[in-house]
């Protein structure tokens, strides 16, 4: 009997939640993400479709599949970048200009424990995270009481001394300019399976993403989250309240800062080759751009915005190739872009700033 | 010792270009409290202006700088009308972020009309006693001034430590500029109107103080002398579109280092930053062959495990640490006043 009324009241639970559930269930957002989830299917298709009819010579220029994949996983890098400089940028409100910083520590962290002492990519990930944590947290203690401009400058300063003592620790590199040569691919233990291909790498980045924004969106609409919203809105009203301003705003870096590493993690073997270049001063601004782009304190305005600033950014770098001299002015436009939107919509342009 | 003294030098020729620079940075913070990344850039186009109007249209050294000031001086004008004022009421963080980007779009044009590639300034078209080597008509005559000959092509002091001219000429210029820039800004009227504005920007626009205008003078002033320490940069090193952003950044540190929005500051921690820069990148090495030697980690050191090119690898760094330090420390500078909640 009692069993009886238990699944009973099991079932009417499940059944409210499935229906709270299924408000959110939409036609667009259920076509969204059967694309997402199926896209590597999707362009091997038209890969057989375009090799059809090249094989009867008729020529579509389309790109490959495998490349357009690989900017893909690219621009999922740049979304999780972005979903983690949005906890400090859009939620806290502070104007982290080194965000590049946390993202080179989880690089080099995996890169150097992957190569160095053959560590497996499933150690090496929670180091790396916790790392970029750890750096998080050494940049803002004494970033606490700052804000505003001196904040950003701090910032800034601090990405540029990393990328110099990884362009010049040679001991601990051991090349020049942060070459870290060779990372192996993730193996998966007691298993032979290798992921090196590049839908390995789509599904592998998709994974991070989605725990990436289960823990962003329980954070936001939680009691932490509020409370760096307040601290944004005026600090020191938030800080009268009873909110505890240090710890909250060390656990934004924190937070911040993990995601960060966590892409540099990924990065590593997915590139298997690191190289300082990757990590300089205007790499941050790129990131900045997507989380302004897309309205400061919104994760799917980061998200909107990594996409569509990451394929621009993959596509110019393209088009740009053949003219040498206009191989930066991709750098070039992000700079205007920045302007622009600060000038006609400095909430950004596809979300207003929520919360 | 001799070491020591040509270090000097070139660290107070370095310091008076960056003093130049902090310049631009300190009077336009002091007005708007905006930090204008973009000010790095128009130094950088000061050197590219006057290496194209000498290079290109032929013009005399002479008359090539002037041009080069008056088109870095409408250059800020430009930048101010177009980028800062239509947000000048926004949010603080906007400004700075609008900085940015102005930056990197100039940067990038920069890097798209003149080439990546650093350039020396065309040494033929100097005037003589800026060019660093003898020239060969007359082998006894290094310049004439004034019917005076100079043989020699740097004064020399006791102990193998000598001054050229050009370095000389930097010294001299910077800080004529700097005592003409402190006689506007304490006597003139629209001195007078700065530091109102600095002061309280909305009461001196009460007092029918036009504001926007003093902002354009101030952005107008800040690069003509941007300008021209990009042609002495030019001149004594070589001009590539990344100088701004280094430069630039070294400079900021130079006018935080002094109280930002402190124009005396500005020229003290110019000056101690080039200072800094040059001993920073000079002394290192030594030091860290020293210390390792000492240590026992000699044959690490000679295996090469160990950079021995700190000095040049860490030069860009040293404003950083300064700038980091300076502001976690004493966020006010040397000779700024404490303003309470300054951000």
């Amino acid at each position: 009997m009692s069993l009886k009324l238990t699944l009973n009241h099991i079932y009417k639970f499940g059944k409210e939640q499935f229906l709270l559930l299924a408000k959110h269930i939409t036609l667009p957002r259920v076509i969204i993400f059967l694309i997402v989830l199926f896209f590597p299917p999707i362009l091997f298709g038209i890969d057989s479709i375009i090799k059809f009819f090249s094989d009867r010579n008729i020529f579509i220029p389309l790109p490959s599949g495998e490349y357009i994949l690989y900017i893909s996983v690219q621009v999922c890098v740049y979304i999780l970048l972005a979903i983690g400089l949005n906890i400090v940028c859009g939620f806290t409100g502070l104007l982290d200009l080194g965000y590049v910083a946390f993202y080179l520590v989880g690089g080099y962290t995996a890169g150097l424990l992957m190569t160095r002492f053959g560590f497996s990519y499933f150690v090496v990930l929670p180091l790396a995270v916790m790392n970029g944590g750890l750096w998080g947290l050494i940049r803002g203690a004494p970033t606490l009481r700052l804000t505003g401009d001196y904040f950003a400058i701090v910032t800034f300063g601090f990405a540029e001394l990393l990328f110099r003592v990884v362009k010049n620790e040679i001991w601990l590199i051991q090349d020049i300019n942060g070459f870290v040569k060779d990372i192996p691919a993730v193996k998966i233990p007691f298993t032979k399976i290798e992921l090196y291909q590049n839908w390995h790498h789509y599904y592998h980045i998709l994974a991070l993403i989605g725990i990436v924004i289960f823990i962003t969106y329980r954070l936001k609409n939680s009691r932490i989250g509020r409370a760096w919203i307040a601290i944004r809105e005026d600090e020191q009203a938030a800080s009268c309240m009873g909110i505890n301003v240090i710890r909250y705003k060390s656990l934004a870096f924190a937070v911040s800062a993990a995601i960060g590493g966590l892409g540099g993690a990924f990065l590593a073997p997915f590139w298997g080759i690191l190289s300082a270049k990757t990590f300089e001063f205007w790499e941050s601004i790129l990131i900045l751009c997507m989380v302004i782009l897309g309205g400061k304190g919104s994760i799917r305005g980061a998200i909107i915005g990594a996409v569509f600033l990451g394929s621009l950014s993959e596509i110019l770098r393209e088009l740009l190739l053949r003219i040498p001299q206009f191989s930066s002015a991709r750098i070039l436009f992000f700079g205007l872009i920045l302007i622009l939107l600060m000038r006609f919509r400095p909430d950004g342009l596809i979300f207003k700033k929520s919360g | 010792m001799d070491v020591f003294l040509q270090q000097l030098i070139n660290g107070l020729v370095l310091g008076g270009i960056y003093a130049l620079i902090a310049v631009g940075y300190t009077m336009v913070y002091g007005i708007i409290q905006l930090i204008n990344f973009a000010h790095g850039e128009v130094f950088m186009l000061g050197a590219y202006f006057a290496f194209t109007l000498v290079a290109i249209f032929h013009l005399p050294f002479w008359v090539a700088v002037p041009i080069s000031m008056l088109l870095c001086a409408g250059f800020g004008l430009l930048m101010d009308f177009v980028a800062y004022r239509p947000i000048r009421n926004a949010p603080r963080l906007s400004a700075l972020i609008t900085a940015i980007g102005v930056s990197i779009a100039l940067q990038n044009i920069a890097r798209i009309i003149w080439g990546a590639k650093p350039q020396p300034f065309p040494e033929e078209t100097l005037p003589s006693f800026l060019q660093q080597v003898t020239p060969l008509e007359d082998p006894n005559i290094y310049f004439s001034f004034l019917g005076i000959n100079f043989t020699e092509v740097a004064i020399k002091f006791p102990g193998n430590v000598s001054l050229s001219y050009l370095d000389l000429s930097i010294i001299l210029l910077a800080v004529i500029l700097m005592f003409g820039l402190n006689r506007i800004v304490s006597l003139t009227k629209i001195g007078k109107a700065m530091r109102a504005c600095a002061q309280n920007r909305v009461a001196s626009n009460l007092m029918g103080i036009k504001t926007n205008q003093v902002i354009a003078i101030t952005f107008a002033i800040g690069s003509a002398l941007g300008a021209i320490a990009g042609v002495m940069v030019g001149v004594r090193e070589y001009i590539e579109p990344t100088m701004g952003y280094y430069k630039g950044v070294a400079a900021f540190a130079a006018a935080v280092l002094g109280g930002i929005g402190n124009i005396t500051g500005a020229m003290v921690g110019g000056l101690l930053m080039g200072l800094a820069e040059v001993f920073g990148a000079g002394y290192i090495d030594p030091i860290i062959e020293f210390v390792a030697k000492n240590i026992g980690l000699g044959e690490f050191y000679e295996a090469g495990k160990i950079s021995n090119s700190y000095g040049s690898g860490y030069r860009v760094a040293i404003s950083y640490i300064v700038m980091i330090i300076v502001i976690l420390i004493r966020p006010t500078g040397l000779f700024g006043k404490s303003t309470g909640h300054r951000a």
